[in-house]
């Protein structure tokens, strides 16, 4: 398709971004942007101030740190470095969300920093030309972003001003560490547009929780291996007890058994409702445990029954961080992986508003088939449901939405958010045996998976 | 066949510890043999993947347990032999820094294991209550001929080590030069290590390191000096050894018996360790 010199500007504008491939773009995104190329074909001299009133202002964000805030930063990033290697920059006027997921959606973590925990900080959406706003959706790779944050120790000593910059429109982010003797370090990071996951969990509805200081849990951590992936936390209203994960099938004669058992007098705040066995992987709670060090604030630990995620959380007045574990089920027949934590997506209104028929069908589609896998086998399809609703009605927590777009209308919001909170795999008839299966039904619609499946990053 | 064990003063489960570690660093699989009166690390010169080196660690155990009671296989053959991966009983007992009491016992849980109680005392002065199971293998009867203590050699020249510290950070930038290491001393006190590529030679010469007295003086008297025993062995069997002692012994001797191995004799307080590395061939 030609387009007028003139209209190539504006394309920047809309598409300034590293080339992806079409896989980027949804359908709805390239629908719109066909409209817009058309609409200014037919102006005669489109000039910069008729794109910007065209376009409205990029999604911003702009924050700066102190050397202190930056090693709580630094920490934040290494802790959700333990979970994938991606990593999502998430502005909202909660705060900046750092959002990690890994590869077969067993862990996720969160940290979300409130803007008083910043020197400044200023964020906007991106107003498009039908009134919609969208986020920044920025994904970062690990490998480009652990670098500029190691050392932490002589970035607290030596960093005056962190400051971190990125516009949607522009294709990275920047961040400037303004050092002593007057050193600047500029780090340009490419970053992918993707819109950020996030998992949906009600902690405050498990019936155990637990409130203990980092050091407690360290002190037990470090009793296993790094060989043995998987710990057992075994509870009861007189005792905690964490434990390397015996499981039939392993070849126990290599590795050492190892357990430790905690008063419950030892926790700050101890409340079993249920006698429970949960198991989960070690590696992000260790994650987690070094970012809480750094925070000196207590571990709080939301779980349930055996295959229900565990939810470690840190509340803190300046920020709060939750890392979501899958855990294993508890049933012989399944096959030894941890469950798949559901995910939601946040949808860009102008999907929905532009190419409604489209998506809408998805939605559909997407949610029959979460009620065909759900009803009949899903012995917690009931609870599942009524979550749907619960999450809908119910205030949120940080952790539900990300971007509480105040316009939203209440009755597309089932369609937009698949808020399934998934606590067993699906049902064994799909199939898939693989160790770390992604059994989340949350794979949202096609064109999302589409959106976000690219994986390769032009720097 | 039973074992149980206590280990209550700090300064004695640091140095078991400190023991246990040297070990693990030595041989990844070794035998436990429990004994009366002491314990002995055993690493046997025909294990599997040992390549000839083998080790013989001695630790009378009163200077470490407060309580021990074992009863061996049978009445006249009072002793157990035990295999285990070294580094998993150095682990658990790393984990007892701060603990009260530590009892180690032999159990079955599906398996032999050596079970590793800990009590650790929290900051809240509360216990807490930690337990290993190390997976053991019992070493039957037939098989501890092959892990008796190996006879000393009858050494060409018997010469006192210099600091290990010091020899180790030599022969580790030696290590990239030449795999085969040459091992010299004489009665004169004086100890090389030499190694030779095509490009280059290098030799460090620590002197005045001293001689012990040898219990055959017939020997010393035939042999000048200045005359040197060499052997010749792989640097990183060496390595490994001098990787493996964090502190200075209290005493190290090196017996070179010539073109054949090497011997080094080595006392960390009450712990003896010897150490057998056969010449490359």
């Amino acid at each position: 398709m030609t387009r007028p010199l003139r209209s190539q500007p504006m394309r920047k504008g809309v598409r300034g971004r590293p080339l992806y491939g079409e896989a980027t773009s949804g359908e709805g995104v390239e629908a719109e942007r066909e409209e817009f190329s058309k609409l200014l074909k037919a102006w005669a001299a489109p000039s910069q101030s008729l794109r910007l009133s065209l376009l409205g202002p990029a999604a911003m964000l702009k924050c700066g740190m102190s050397g202190s805030q930056v090693k709580v930063f630094g920490k934040a990033i290494q802790a959700l470095s333990r979970i994938s290697d991606e990593l999502w920059l998430d502005p909202s006027e909660k705060g900046l969300a750092l959002r990690s997921v890994n590869s077969c959606r067993s862990a996720y973590g969160c940290v979300l920093f409130s803007p008083v925990f910043f020197q400044h900080y200023h964020w906007s959406t991106s107003v498009e030309m039908n009134g919609t706003k969208s986020n920044l959706n920025c994904k970062l790779g690990m490998k480009s972003i652990l670098p500029i944050f190691r050392c932490l120790n002589s970035l607290e000593r030596n960093v005056e001003m962190c400051k971190i910059f990125t516009r949607s429109d522009k294709c990275k982010v920047v961040i400037q560490l303004f050092c002593r003797h007057g050193i600047k370090k500029t780090h340009n990071v490419c970053f992918q547009e993707s819109q950020p996951l996030q998992v949906l969990f009600e902690k405050n509805t498990c019936s155990n929780i637990l409130m203990i200081q980092p050091r407690v849990l360290a002190e037990a951590i470090v009793l296993f291996t790094s060989s043995q992936e998987e710990v057992t936390l075994a509870v009861t209203p007189l005792e905690v007890c964490i434990k390397s994960s015996t499981e039939e099938s392993m070849d126990l004669n290599s590795s050492v058994y190892s357990e430790m058992f905690v008063g419950p007098h030892e926790f700050e705040f101890f409340q079993i409702g249920v006698d429970t066995e949960i198991t989960f992987c070690c590696k992000e709670l260790k994650g987690m445990l070094m970012f809480s060090e750094a925070t000196h604030a207590p571990i709080t630990m939301h779980f349930d029954f055996p295959g229900k995620p565990l939810a470690l959380s840190i509340d803190h007045m300046l920020l709060e961080a939750n890392f979501i574990l899958a855990t294993l089920a508890d049933e012989p027949s399944r096959a030894s992986s941890p469950q798949s934590l559901c995910l939601s997506q946040k949808r860009k209104r102008s999907d929905l508003a532009v190419s409604n028929s489209k998506i809408g069908k998805k939605d559909n589609k997407a949610m029959e088939s979460i009620s065909r896998k759900v009803a009949p086998r899903n012995l917690y399809a009931d609870e599942i449901l009524s979550n749907i609703s619960a999450l809908e009605n119910s205030g949120s927590p940080i952790m539900k939405r990300v971007n509480s777009d105040t316009e939203e209308e209440p009755g597309s919001s089932s369609l937009r958010k698949f808020t399934c909170n998934f606590f067993r795999a699906v049902s064994s008839d799909q199939g898939e045996h693989c160790y770390n299966p992604f059994n989340s039904l949350a794979t949202a619609s096609d064109s999302e998976e589409e959106m976000n499946n690219s994986s390769f990053y032009i720097f | 066949m039973k074992f149980r064990a206590k280990i209550a003063d700090a300064a004695c489960l640091n140095h078991f510890t400190r023991v246990s570690c040297m070990v693990a660093k030595l041989a990844r699989t070794c035998t436990l043999r429990i004994r009366p009166h002491t314990l002995n690390f055993i690493l046997a010169d025909s294990a599997a993947g040992g390549g000839g080196v083998s080790m013989w660690c001695e630790l009378p155990q009163e200077n470490f347990f407060s309580e021990f009671q074992m009863e061996g296989v049978s009445e006249e053959n009072n002793e157990i032999y035990v295999e285990l991966t070294a580094e998993n009983l150095s682990r658990a007992l790393k984990t007892a820094q701060n603990a009260r009491a530590l009892k180690v016992k032999l159990t079955n849980k599906h398996f032999p294991c050596l079970t590793v109680s800990i009590e650790l005392v929290s900051v809240s002065s509360s216990s807490r209550m930690v337990t290993h199971d190390i997976p053991v293998k019992v070493i039957p009867r037939k098989l501890w001929k092959n892990l008796q203590e190996p006879t000393v050699p009858d050494a060409d020249v018997s010469i006192y080590l210099p600091v290990l510290k010091t020899m180790k950070s030599v022969v580790e930038k030696m290590k990239n030069i030449s795999n085969q290491l040459i091992i010299e001393a004489n009665l004169n006190g004086d100890l090389n290590l030499k190694i030779e590529s095509e490009l280059v030679s290098v030799t460090t010469h620590f002197k005045d390191l001293g001689n012990p007295l040898s219990a055959s003086e017939n020997e010393s008297e035939d042999r000048s000096p200045e005359q040197m025993a060499e052997v010749q062995v792989d640097i990183r069997k060496f390595l490994q050894f001098l990787a493996g002692q964090q502190v200075n012994p209290t005493r190290g001797i090196c017996n070179v018996v010539s073109h054949k191995m090497v011997h080094f004799d080595l006392l960390h307080e009450d712990v003896s360790l010897q150490y057998f590395i056969p010449a490359m061939s």
